[in-house]
């Protein structure tokens, strides 16, 4: 006798199945009024962090006071949102809580690993809604199952997946609006970054630097996803600048310059400043004689057209794998247009943001034997690996003396803020041919289990250090500089501290339960002010301290404020 | 070492495949391996099944032959009661499958690359109701490298 089935009917989004309440799923349109002339001023509406640094400048500052040197030491946690993981997911030893909340008038949208979304009430830290990307399981990271966070604009917002797609979902709903796949993971390509919305347009670039693949920034329409242009971060055989790679062979075709980093925008200038990966392989330069153009540059590119205006090569021909996708902060000195950039190699530059000339370059770590730059922007190379089986040891390691997380600019102190790595590395050089979607070192490299530190440092824009608070381990989370005269910084142990921003002096810290590894954001809701900090440790730790490679991992959202009164 | 062919065979001979025989429960990714079916409209199906006592999934490896759209009908003819929670673009999918059950389930993957799914009670991840949907293909043409083609392993 065929006795008949249950009838199971039909799966449901397993979001549904997380407390939520009917028409609680909904969030308010606050995104619908975002544009580019709101981000263009976002320092008029502090309450709000609109864009990836808060604003295009890549300050990473807020002016709100609220919190401030008298009372910091009163805040205390508000709320936390934790998201936790289940099941198996793409490198579930690496992934990371790396994102920059973003708050739009008392709704918070935040990215995490693995393909999550999230729209959260930013008072209360409930959930509105959740999207999830699929990401493959067997997806090549670069380096870590992490995502840095999302824009907003024109009632959606935007993500990039692992996979390499970049998604707008709608703002209210987290419903998919368009999806475009921007690179090819049979390559090694992935995405991490987080996007950036100027005029128009959304734009992302690519991850994949240690699998030789050739770095590409994009641009696609807001509105309907149509592809705008594409900028190739390493020329092919006749464009400008491939001259510095070998005139035989396809080295420039897997040379790297990834841009996995978000870029800064002037206005004024229509230029877009992003800085570019390492070449690769990363430590056998033998394969790719010359410079190696992008690689390693600061690039100023017409967010109109995505032409190349201008570079500034940090570290011609590198060899250490100091990628120069660190921040490109906008300030000004003296009535010039500047950028300021803390580089991988271990040293601070400051260039002409109009034209790219060099105006002052600074060590902003201790220990630097790799090579020397010179005031003039001499690069000269001293160790690094050359000969086949002999191991070197240099300073910084591949992690750099800062990894992406960012620093900060106070206009208020006019002093920069900067989580300084002062870790060293050993690389030894074992040359392997080329295949595609397989790493692409070139050596063998451990990075230093001890003799490290760590700081938090603020330097001029001469580039002269004012203060220095120091740290055993190294720090590898973003600033966050305040008008209250505040610096934000957590460790990697989990402490999450406020120095004064104009004397270094630590006057609170609150312990976070894992380490921090992202970029913590601030704003402004019903009159009180909150400091949110994604804490999950992870990402590529065995490259920038592998001393916490045991440490637990973790997956919270924690806002701070000061009582209610 | 082994031939293809000899790999089923020492499997079962090693109990790998199985339930309380080599190690506790079935070794991931020692089921069979099932494709998904093309239908008219270009869409994809396939059955999955949960068989009596196995607390795997049947196929336990199920190969789509692009990204899209796949309609999965899903079967528990075990005397216990079990789940699934499915990758899907969007939000994964959850569905409960109490004895002799049979549900559905429409899921949106990219490809290519593959993916985890399974049952996330009690003891069934661990157990062997751990299993991986394959989607074959290429990124569209428009999202390749400028750049010859290069060697692969």
């Amino acid at each position: 006798m065929t006795v008949e089935y249950v009838d199971a009917g039909e799966a449901i989004d397993q979001g549904t199945l997380s407390g939520k309440v009917a028409g609680g799923d909904v969030a308010p349109a606050v995104v619908h009024g975002v544009n580019h002339e709101r981000i263009l001023n976002a320092q008029a509406e502090p309450q709000n962090w609109l864009t990836y640094y808060g604003a295009y400048n890549g300050q990473r500052y807020s002016p709100l006071d609220q919190i401030n040197t008298d009372n910091v030491k009163r805040i205390g946690p508000a709320w936390v949102f934790q998201a936790g993981m289940t099941g198996l997911i793409a490198g579930a030893s690496t992934y990371s809580f790396e994102a920059a909340p973003i708050v739009v008038d008392g709704v918070m949208f935040l990215s995490g690993w693995d393909g999550w979304v999230w729209a959260l009430d930013a008072k209360t830290g409930t959930e509105i809604w959740r999207y999830k990307h699929a990401v493959p399981f067997d997806v090549s990271l670069c380096c870590g199952n992490v995502n840095r966070g999302v824009a907003v604009a024109a009632g959606k917002v935007y993500v990039v997946t692992a996979n390499a797609h970049v998604l707008a979902l709608d703002a209210t709903t987290g419903e998919r609006v368009w999806d475009k796949t921007y690179g090819d993971v049979r390559a090694g390509e992935s995405a991490t970054v987080a996007p950036l919305v100027v005029k128009d347009k959304i734009i992302v670039g690519s991850s994949g630097g240690e699998f030789g693949v050739r770095g590409h920034l994009d641009a696609f329409d807001l509105e309907t996803g149509e592809h705008q242009w594409r900028c190739y971060t390493v020329p092919k055989p006749g464009e400008p600048g491939s001259e510095t790679w070998p005139a035989d062979g396809e080295a420039w075709a897997r040379g790297g310059a990834n841009c996995w980093v978000t870029g800064t925008f002037d206005p004024e200038t229509n230029l877009l400043y992003v800085g570019t990966g390492n070449p690769a392989p990363d430590f056998d330069g033998g394969v790719r004689e010359g410079d190696n153009l992008y690689t390693d540059s600061i690039i100023a590119v017409d967010v109109d057209t995505g032409q190349i205006r201008w570079h500034y090569q940090c570290t011609p021909h590198d060899v250490w794998d100091y990628d120069s996708i660190g921040e490109c902060i906008l300030f000004e000195s003296d009535g010039r247009k500047l950028l300021g950039h803390f580089d991988k190699n271990g040293y601070f530059f400051v260039v002409d943001r109009t034209d790219g000339a060099l105006v002052q370059i600074t060590p902003f770590v201790d220990r630097i034997d790799w090579g020397a730059i010179t005031r003039d922007g001499t690069v000269t190379p001293r160790r690094y690996p050359d000969k086949e089986g002999d191991p070197v040891h240099f300073w910084p390691g591949p992690a750099g003396a800062k990894e992406w997380t960012h620093a900060a600019y106070s206009p208020k102190t006019g002093l920069f803020y900067v989580p300084v790595q002062d870790v060293g590395a050993t690389a030894t050089r074992r040359r392997r041919e080329f295949r595609e979607s397989i790493p692409y070192w070139g050596a063998g490299v451990q990075v230093d289990l001890d003799d490290m530190a760590g700081s938090i440092s603020a330097f001029d824009a001469k580039g002269d250090e004012q203060w220095r608070w120091r740290n055993e381990l190294p720090m590898c989370a973003s600033v966050l500089a305040t008008g209250g005269d505040l610096v934000f910084a957590g460790e990697p142990s989990g402490e999450f501290n406020a120095l004064d921003a104009r004397t270094g002096e630590l006057l609170w810290q609150f312990q976070c339960g894992s380490g921090h590894h992202s970029s913590p954001t601030t704003y402004l809701v019903d009159g009180r002010q909150y400091v949110a900090v994604p804490v999950g440790w992870g990402g590529w730790a065995e490259g920038f301290l592998p001393g916490m490679l045991g440490a637990g991992h973790g997956s919270a959202l924690i806002t701070f404020a000061l009582p209610e009164t | 070492m082994t031939t293809v062919q000899e790999r089923i065979d020492l499997l079962n001979k090693l109990g790998l495949d199985a339930q309380n025989k080599a190690a506790l429960g079935q070794v991931l990714g020692t089921g069979d391996i099932g494709q998904a079916t093309e239908k008219a409209d270009g869409g994809l199906k396939a059955t999955i099944r949960i068989r009596p006592d196995k607390i795997s999934w049947d196929p336990s490896i199920l190969v789509m032959p692009h990204g899209g759209d796949i309609e999965l009908e899903l079967i528990n003819d075990d005397m216990n009661t079990h789940c699934a929670l499915l990758p899907s673009n969007g939000d994964r999918k959850f569905i409960w499958l109490v004895n002799h059950s049979r549900g559905r389930a429409t899921l949106n993957l990219d490809g290519p690359g593959y993916y985890w799914y399974s049952s996330p009670t009690g003891n069934d991840e661990g157990r062997g109701l751990t299993g991986a949907i394959v989607v074959l293909g290429d990124v569209p043409p428009e999202a390749r490298l400028d750049r010859p083609d290069q060697p692969r392993p």
